[in-house]
């Protein structure tokens, strides 16, 4: 065996990686001695294209940062765009948003959990995975028209409405895959193999939770409870209750654990969302052009908190968005945690942290 | 060392995953059914509600439309499917109804660059102009 | 006579047989693993297909790697499976067989994996040879187990010769019953060798790429992958006859079909294994093949041992 310092590329292009990431990892042996980040892969310049068109237009520029959370970028930037013009959006869209950020949540851990998977080298497990994933994406599909970019939100309200026939389908498809999911997360929480190789593998401290800045389910996982769909919730979920699952350990088991019981938490939120949605209209009409302010609007996409800050001059253009996405500080610990842990776990770490480097670079 | 008592769990998904038929379709030489509310192409249902307005144009995120004016009643509105996003934005914006997105998917061509279609036109020149 | 032996060397058992059965294994793996996750999996010509396409493909060459040697490697390891394949019997035919000749049959399985080693240093690149050193690693964990399984019907049937072998079997019973820990080790040393899940390790997909194959390509990853093909079936007719050949000679078409369902049941056994087990990490492996596979293979060969006498 080469027992001197090499460097293995997981470089821009790597089956490792879901988007493109440059990471230089300096091996010796079978131990990770280190690793250097580059990002900017993605870079396209959204919040410098976004104060060059109008809101109306931004709604869906938005929608195209990233294809696995796009909901709740749309959603936060309407609440901000919202609060500005001091609109009341009817209780009947925040419940129909609600709805939509939780089923995104469901596929956004489901993708992650079959990625985990099959970078274990557990193919099977990731072709179940996805094809629960499939039940979601079709229920969002007859919801909204598409499977990735939903084109739900809009500034005033939603776009959609669920009428009768749709809540059936969309009750007796929820049934369908809460049967599914709980046959595959038994599976994935029992399997031994998963658990062996995750356990005691980069542990995450709550103080470097603190000192990062991480959140989303990684802090949670650290035993941090921070979820900003109970610390500063966008309504509805001020009156819906569900759970925030924490783990204490802070290792890599404890953040597949953290995700797989928040699939459970979100199945119920949708059912309960189901049940309580109120009557009435969906949509309200907003004015075009925005009166000077500014206003920070922050939501829980599935990978953490998403936080806009959005100035407004008097126009119908913004004067200045800014966006800052759960990714990145993860990023920032990623090639400390790099440095403690052996070759074979990298693919653990790396899959194990759920990037969303296209939400990081915007 | 990874044990082994907890493959049953799996075994039991492969099996049943083998009795059951596939998920996956062949999908160009077997139809697939598209939902009622998919975003597929744009087209125009009814020019003569159009009035010229813009606003289309001004709500399109991604430029996919745009209008040769000579004067209030005489214009050309051209889409370029090419550069749509499939969005839906312009139905949403369109007060009189007259844009509206089907369900059908777009067929594809090899030549974006040249793929524009006319939705209305007053214009009358031979043929269309476009940047 | 010239004739006769070029026909047994291109046709059958020889080339266009090997290559015929390792591209219908390729097929029947990739499609029950497909069935497995839900999918419809290829068709039947798919391997062919693949393999047509390989040879169109352009062969690159990364700067500073030795282009003889590349070159070399995979026809090496191509021609020492199809040669291990003349002797290995199939069915009834045994015409090839001689003393001793399940040694050269491993010498012979053996070459491709050295060949895999060296194609990983050869290669230069950091994925290949990272590959390259773990794959001979893994070829110390499960060779040894896998020839000390391969020796327990060879010592009950007192003889070093495939054909002894299987007519003791035709007396006794298959093997498989008498050493049924034999018979398990042997289909574990088989998965260790092809370098299939769970022992993929080599050529971890999301660590090293391809392993030592990543700079392959062209007509010189077509040969390395037929050779994989072949290697295993040749590994798996080698497992029939030394533990599940029954009486064969009742008549030529029973005996043909017999075996055909066996070799098929061999690769429903390891394609089941692909989808069930995940990827041990190397120290796993090594950790597996010392101490649990060894001790187990010695006790299965003390109780062969203890058996004849």
């Amino acid at each position: 065996m080469i027992m001197e310092k090499i460097t293995i590329p997981i470089g821009p292009q790597h089956p490792l990686l879901k988007e493109p990431l440059s990471l230089r990892i300096s091996v010796s042996g079978e131990r990770v001695l280190g690793g250097e980040l580059r990002l900017g892969y993605v870079h396209r310049g959204i919040e410098k294209l976004a104060v060059s068109r109008n809101y109306t237009q931004n709604v869906h520029l938005i929608e195209r940062i990233c294809g696995i959370c796009s909901h709740v970028h749309t959603t936060a930037f309407c609440t901000a765009v919202e609060r500005l013009l001091n609109l009341e959006v009817p209780a009947r869209a925040h419940y129909i948003r609600a709805l939509l950020c939780e089923l995104e949540r469901i596929h956004s851990h489901l993708l992650w959990a079959g990625i985990l998977s099959k970078h274990i080298g557990l193919d099977t497990i990731f072709m179940h995975t996805w094809h629960d994933r499939e039940l979601v994406l079709d229920i969002m599909e007859e919801l909204s028209g598409g499977r990735v970019s939903h084109a739900v939100n809009k500034i005033g309200g939603v776009r959609i409405d669920l009428d009768i026939g749709h809540a059936e389908l969309i009750k007796k498809n929820i049934s369908k895959l809460h049967d599914e999911v709980e046959k595959l997360l038994e599976i994935i929480m029992h399997d031994s193999t998963i658990k062996a190789r995750t356990q005691g593998v980069a542990i995450i401290t709550p103080e470097e939770v603190k000192q990062y800045g991480i959140v989303g389910p990684i802090a949670r996982a650290s035993g941090v409870a921070v979820d900003f769909r109970s610390d500063d919730p966008l309504p509805p979920y001020d009156r819906l209750n569900f759970k925030i699952i924490t783990q204490p350990e802070g290792d890599a088991w404890a953040r597949t654990v953290v995700r797989i019981q928040e699939v459970h938490e979100s199945m119920k939120l949708c059912e309960q969302i189901l049940k309580v949605i109120p009557d009435g209209p969906v949509e309200v009409r907003a004015r075009r052009s925005v009166p000077t302010g500014r206003v920070i609007v922050r939501a829980e996409a599935p990978r953490g908190e998403l936080f806009y800050y959005l100035r407004s001059d008097g126009t119908n253009q913004p004067a200045r968005l800014k966006i800052r996405t759960p990714s990145l500080p993860v990023l920032e610990i990623l090639t400390k945690k790099l440095s403690e842990i052996q070759v074979a776990d990298i693919p653990v770490v790396l899959a194990g942290v759920d990037l969303c480097i296209a939400c990081a670079d915007r | 060392m990874p044990r082994f008592k907890n493959r049953t769990h799996i075994l039991s998904a492969i099996i049943d995953a083998f009795i059951k038929p596939p998920d996956t379709t062949t999908y160009p030489f077997t139809p697939i059914e598209l939902p009622h509310g998919f975003r597929g192409t744009v087209i125009m249902i009814d020019p003569e509600k159009c009035t010229g307005c813009s606003i289309c144009i001004r709500d399109c995120p991604a430029n996919a439309l745009e209008i040769q004016r000579e004067s209030r009643e005489r214009y050309r509105l051209i889409h370029y499917p090419s550069r749509c996003a499939y969005c839906g934005q312009c139905e949403e914006s369109c007060k009189n109804r007259a844009i509206s997105q089907t369900n059908q998917t777009v067929k594809p061509t090899a030549d974006p660059d040249s793929f524009i279609v006319v939705f209305k036109d007053t214009l009358g020149e031979d043929k269309p102009k476009f940047s | 006579m010239i004739l006769q032996t070029l026909s047994f060397i291109l046709v059958f058992p020889g080339l266009l047989f090997q290559v015929m059965c390792g591209w219908a294994f390729e097929w029947l793996d990739r499609k029950l693993l497909a069935r497995f996750q839900r999918r419809i999996g290829p068709p039947w010509y798919q391997p062919l297909a693949d393999w047509i396409k390989l040879i169109s493909k352009e062969d690159i060459l990364t700067h500073g790697s030795n282009a003889f040697i590349l070159a070399a490697l995979p026809i090496i390891s191509l021609a020492s499976v199809l040669t291990a394949g003349i002797y290995v019997p199939v069915a009834q035919f045994n015409r090839f067989g001689f003393e001793g000749d399940l040694f050269v049959i491993l010498f012979l399985l053996s070459v491709p994996t050295l060949a895999y080693y060296l194609a990983g240093i050869a290669s230069i690149g950091i994925y290949s040879i990272l590959g390259g050193s773990r794959s001979l690693l893994q070829y110390f964990s499960y060779e040894v187990p896998f020839l000390l399984a391969l020796s327990g019907p060879a010592i009950l049937a007192e003889s070093w010769s495939i054909q002894d072998i299987i007519a003791s079997q035709v007396d006794m019973g298959p093997f498989s019953l008498f050493q049924p820990l034999g018979f398990l080790l042997a289909i574990v040393g088989l998965i260790g060798k092809l370098k299939r899940d769970p022992l993929d390790i080599p050529s971890a997909k999301s660590e090293i790429v391809a392993g030592p194959l990543t700079e392959f390509s062209g007509i010189k990853l077509a040969f390395w992958r037929l050779t994989m093909n072949i290697q295993a079936v040749v590994g798996i007719f080698l497992i029939i006859n030394l533990f599940l050949s029954w009486s064969f000679l009742p008549s030529l078409i029973i005996s043909s079909l017999i075996f055909f369902v066996e070799c098929i049941l061999l690769t429903v056994i390891l394609s089941m294994a692909s989808a069930i087990f995940a990827r041990l990490r190397i120290d796993q492996v090594a950790g597996l093949g010392w101490r649990i596979l060894v001790p187990l293979a010695s006790l299965q060969l003390i109780a062969v041992v203890l058996m004849g006498i």
